[in-house]
C-alpha cells in the first residue's frame, strides 16, 4: 500500500470531523460513509472477525483545542473552457491523392451510371446530363476528366503536381457542375475539337444559353479561412476553426493559466468550475462542464508557507462564514492544487471586464499556443489532458 | 513450366526482404501526387536531416532524391503507351487473379482482398467523414470524462458475486458439474466494465431493414424499396426470403419480402450523419428515438416512416422517378459497441439523436 492510500484511509478510518475545504465534497461523502456492502462481499466480511472499530480506542484521547492555524493545502477549481473544431482537419498530401485513386479505381469497377432510372429520354435534363458526361467522360464529377471504360483506363493515378485532388478544385468542379457548366473549360473531347463556336449548330448548345440566360449561382462553401485567422485575433472564437481553443486568462501576477479559484464551503468541483467561470469571464457564455471528475491536477507547493483567511464567496452560501459575516479561520497553506474540470463553450464569448479576480486579459489557444503562454511546469501538469486537434 | 513456376512462387515468397527500415523509409518519404508546393519537399528535406533519418538505411529517396525536374516532367506513362509501336508481353502486364483458392500450397496464390488486382477488392475509403474525426476529436473524450468513477485511494469498486452459481447440495451428481445458468434465464447479460481509453464505445455499424408488405401480391414494390434502400444508404441491398408462411398474412414460404442494407465504416458514418443533420429536423411532429429502444446491449433501433424515408435528399432529388405510394419506411438498428443501453443511448445523444419517455436501461 503505498503512501497516499494510508493517509487517505487514515482519514476514513478517524471518522471524525473532515476538514471541509481541503478535500473535495465527492471524495469526503465517499470516505466518511461506510462502503456499500453487497450480497457476495457480506458473506465473507461475516466469516472475518473485524476487529474493534478504532473510534472505541480514540475516544478515550481528550480532544485537542487547535489554537494554531490549520494547516493544508490551497484546494483550487480550474475550468478548462474549450471550444471544439467546427470544420473537419486538411487532408494531408496522402490522404487526398489516396481518396482520388481510390475514386477512380472505384469508375473502373463500378456498374455504369443507370442513366434511364434518372432521366427520362429526350428531357432537358438527359440533354445536359449527355453534354456533361461527355466532357468528363465519366459519372464522377470530382476526378477529373478520366475515361474509366475507354482503351486508357488503366492510367488512374494522376502525374506529380497534378491539382485534380485538391478539395478547391473538387469543389469547383462541383460548383461547375451544378451550374450547368462542363468540370473543364474547352477540353478537346476525342477527336473533335469543340470550342463555344465550333458547336453552334449543335442542338445541345441552346441548352446551354438558356442556362447562360437563367444565370444559376450556385453558393459556394464559406472559407476555411476566416477574418480572425487572418488577423491572428487570439481573443476570437472563429479562429483556428479545425481546431480545440483552450480559455486562458492572464491572472493577477501576470502569468496565464486557466481560471482558478478556491472551493468554497460545501460545493464539489464541478460547481466550483461554474462559478468560477461566472466570476471570471462574465455570464455571457452559453458553457457545459462536462462530467464531475476532473480531467488533470496541477500542484505547487510554495518556498515558504502562506497564511491566509478564508473568506466567503457570495455565490456559495456554504462557505465559510458567509451568512454571519465574521472573519474566516485562518490558515497556514504549504502551495496549491489546481483540479481542472473539462468544459466546452457552446455559444458566447468571455468577458473580463468585470471579473472578481484581477484578471487583465483572457485568450483563446491551441494546444501548441498554450505552452508558448504558460510556465514549463504548469505546461507538464496540463499537456496530457489537451486534445491534439 | 510447371516446375519453374514452383520455383519462382517459391523464391517470391520466401525470399529475405530489403529490411523493415528500407521498406518503412519508402513509406515515409515517397511523393504523392498532389504534392505540387514546395510544402511536402520541404518537409523530406526537414525529416531527412533529422535524427530519425540518420539511423535509416541508404537510400535514393533519402537527401537528394537522385530525380531531375526534367525526368518528373517527362514522366507520362499514358503518353508512352501511346507512342509506343511494339506490344508488351500480355503474361506480365495482363495479370488475371485465379478464379478458385486451392490451397495455401497450391503455387499460385490470389492477391489479397486489398490489392486492386484481386477479383474480391472494394474501392474505399473516398473520404474521411466528418463524424468520425468529431468522434474521435470530441465526443470519445467527452465521453470517457463522462463515464469516470471516481474511487479514492484506499477505496476499491465493490467486486460483484459470481455470474454463473455452483451447484449446492448433497447430491452425487453436483460433483464436477459444470456451473449453473443465471436466475431468470438462460442468457447473461454483456460485462459492463469501467470506461477507459481502451473501450470508449464507438459506432460499429448500421443495419437498415424494410418489410414491404406489398411484395406479397406485387414484386415491384421489392424492387422500389431495393432502389430506395441503395439509395439512402449507397450499399447494394440484399433481398431476404420469409423462412415460414404465415397463412393469416398470406405469406407463403420462400417470398422475397425485405430487403436489408449493412453499412460499415464510411458508409456508415455518411448514412447516420444525413439522418441527424438532414432527415431528423425536418420530421413533423418527431419527439425522437423512444428511451425504451434498444436490445440491453448496446444496439438501439428506431423507424423512419415513408414520408420521413422521403426527406433523405438522394430521394428528394427524384422523387418523382420513384412510383407513388410505393417508397417504404423502414427500420434502423444502430450498433455500438457499448455494453449496456445506458452507454450506447449516451453515445447517441452526443451524435445528436433525440430520445423520449422514460429511459429503459
Amino acid at each position: 500500500m503505498n503512501a497516499g492510500q494510508k493517509s487517505a484511509r487514515r482519514i476514513a478510518a478517524s471518522n471524525g470531523h473532515l476538514p471541509r475545504d481541503t478535500i473535495c465534497t465527492s471524495c469526503r461523502h465517499r470516505l466518511s460513509h461506510q462502503p456499500r456492502r453487497h450480497a457476495a462481499t457480506a458473506a465473507a466480511a461475516a466469516e472475518e472477525q473485524l476487529p474493534p472499530p478504532p473510534q472505541q480506542a480514540m475516544q478515550h484521547i481528550p480532544p485537542v483545542t487547535a489554537k494554531a492555524p490549520a494547516k493544508a493545502y490551497r484546494l483550487l477549481a480550474s475550468p478548462v473552457l474549450s471550444r471544439p473544431p467546427l470544420l473537419t482537419r486538411e487532408l494531408t498530401s496522402f490522404e487526398k491523392a489516396y481518396y482520388l485513386y481510390q475514386k477512380r479505381l472505384n469508375e473502373r469497377l463500378a456498374q455504369p451510371f443507370s442513366r434511364y432510372f434518372y432521366y427520362k429520354k429526350g428531357t432537358p435534363g438527359d440533354v445536359e446530363w449527355k453534354r456533361k458526361a461527355k466532357a468528363r467522360q465519366t459519372a464522377a464529377r470530382d476526378i477529373g476528366v478520366y475515361n474509366a471504360y475507354g482503351r486508357e483506363g488503366w492510367n488512374d493515378e494522376v502525374l506529380y503536381g497534378d491539382q485534380t485532388a485538391e478539395p478547391e478544385n473538387q469543389v469547383d468542379a462541383l460548383i461547375r457542375d451544378a451550374e450547368g457548366k462542363n468540370i473543364v473549360d474547352d477540353q478537346p473531347v476525342g477527336d473533335a475539337d469543340k470550342d463555344g463556336e465550333a458547336v453552334t449548330g449543335d442542338a445541345t448548345v441552346g441548352e446551354g444559353q438558356r442556362r447562360e440566360l437563367q444565370k444559376i449561382e450556385v453558393e459556394r462553401p464559406m472559407p476555411r479561412m476566416t477574418e480572425a485567422d487572418r488577423a491572428n485575433d487570439v481573443r476570437s472564437l472563429s479562429r483556428k476553426l479545425d481546431r480545440s481553443l483552450y480559455l486562458l486568462v492572464k491572472n493577477k501576477e501576470g502569468r496565464w493559466r486557466f481560471p482558478e479559484d478556491r472551493v468554497y464551503g460545501r460545493e464539489n468541483l464541478h460547481q466550483a468550475a461554474e462559478r468560477i467561470l461566472i466570476q471570471s469571464c462574465g455570464i455571457n457564455m452559453n458553457t457545459w462542464i462536462v462530467g464531475n471528475h476532473p480531467v488533470g491536477h496541477h500542484a505547487y507547493t510554495y518556498a515558504l508557507p502562506i497564511l491566509s483567511k478564508l473568506a466567503a464567496n457570495k455565490l456559495v452560501p456554504t462557505s465559510a462564514a458567509a451568512r454571519r459575516g465574521e472573519e474566516g479561520e485562518e490558515r497556514e497553506e504549504f502551495g496549491e492544487k489546481a483540479f481542472f474540470m473539462k468544459a466546452r463553450i457552446m455559444a458566447g464569448q468571455a468577458d473580463v471586464s468585470k471579473n472578481e479576480y484581477g484578471h487583465s486579459e483572457f485568450q483563446w489557444l491551441a494546444k501548441e499556443e498554450v505552452k508558448k503562454a504558460v510556465t514549463p511546469g504548469y505546461w507538464s501538469s496540463v499537456r496530457n489532458m489537451l486534445a491534439e486537434r | 513450366m510447371a516446375l519453374q513456376e514452383v520455383t519462382t512462387a517459391f523464391l517470391k515468397r520466401f525470399r529475405a526482404c530489403n529490411g523493415p527500415l528500407y521498406q518503412a523509409s519508402k513509406l515515409q518519404c515517397r511523393q504523392y501526387a498532389t504534392a505540387g508546393d514546395g510544402q511536402e519537399t520541404n518537409e523530406l528535406q526537414l525529416s531527412s536531416s533529422g535524427q530519425g533519418m540518420r539511423e535509416l538505411e541508404e537510400s535514393s529517396f533519402l537527401g537528394g532524391d537522385g530525380t531531375s525536374d526534367t525526368a518528373v516532367q517527362k514522366f507520362d506513362p499514358a503518353r508512352t503507351a501511346r507512342t509506343r509501336n511494339r506490344r508488351l508481353p500480355p503474361s506480365r502486364y495482363q495479370y488475371k487473379s485465379p478464379r478458385y483458392y486451392r490451397g495455401p500450397l497450391h503455387p499460385h496464390q490470389p492477391p489479397k482482398p486489398s490489392d486492386p488486382s484481386s477479383r474480391e477488392f472494394a474501392p474505399g475509403p473516398f473520404s474521411l467523414p466528418r463524424l468520425e474525426q468529431t468522434y474521435h476529436d470530441t465526443f470519445a473524450h467527452d465521453f470517457m470524462t463522462m463515464a469516470y468513477t471516481h474511487f479514492p485511494p484506499g477505496l476499491e469498486p465493490h467486486k460483484k458475486g459470481d455470474r454463473l452459481r455452483p451447484w449446492l447440495g448433497e447430491s452425487p451428481y453436483y460433483k464436477n458439474r459444470p456451473l449453473r445458468g443465471p436466475r431468470g434465464g438462460d442468457t447473461l447479460k454483456l460485462l459492463r466494465k469501467p470506461i477507459t481509453f481502451r473501450n470508449v464505445p464507438k459506432l460499429e455499424r448500421v443495419t437498415v431493414h424494410t418489410m414491404v408488405k406489398g411484395a406479397i401480391d406485387e414484386s415491384a414494390y421489392l424492387h422500389v424499396a431495393g432502389m430506395a434502400m441503395q439509395a439512402i444508404t449507397g450499399v447494394r441491398a440484399e433481398a431476404h426470403k420469409t423462412r415460414t408462411s404465415v397463412a393469416g398474412f398470406g405469406i407463403r414460404e420462400g417470398q422475397y419480402l425485405s430487403v436489408t442494407c449493412d453499412l460499415q465504416g464510411e458508409d456508415m458514418y455518411h448514412f447516420i450523419s444525413k439522418v441527424v443533420d438532414v432527415v431528423m429536423p425536418k420530421i413533423k411532429d418527431w419527439r425522437g428515438v423512444r428511451g425504451s429502444s434498444g436490445d440491453s446491449s448496446g444496439h438501439l433501433h428506431f423507424g423512419l416512416t415513408a414520408e420521413d424515408v422521403a426527406l433523405f435528399p438522394e430521394i428528394e432529388v427524384n422523387y418523382d422517378m420513384y412510383p407513388p405510394r410505393m417508397i417504404p419506411g423502414c427500420h434502423v438498428t444502430i450498433h455500438t459497441s457499448a455494453k449496456d443501453d445506458r452507454d450506447a443511448r449516451l453515445l447517441l445523444t452526443q451524435v445528436g439523436v433525440p430520445f423520449f419517455g422514460k429511459l429503459i436501461n
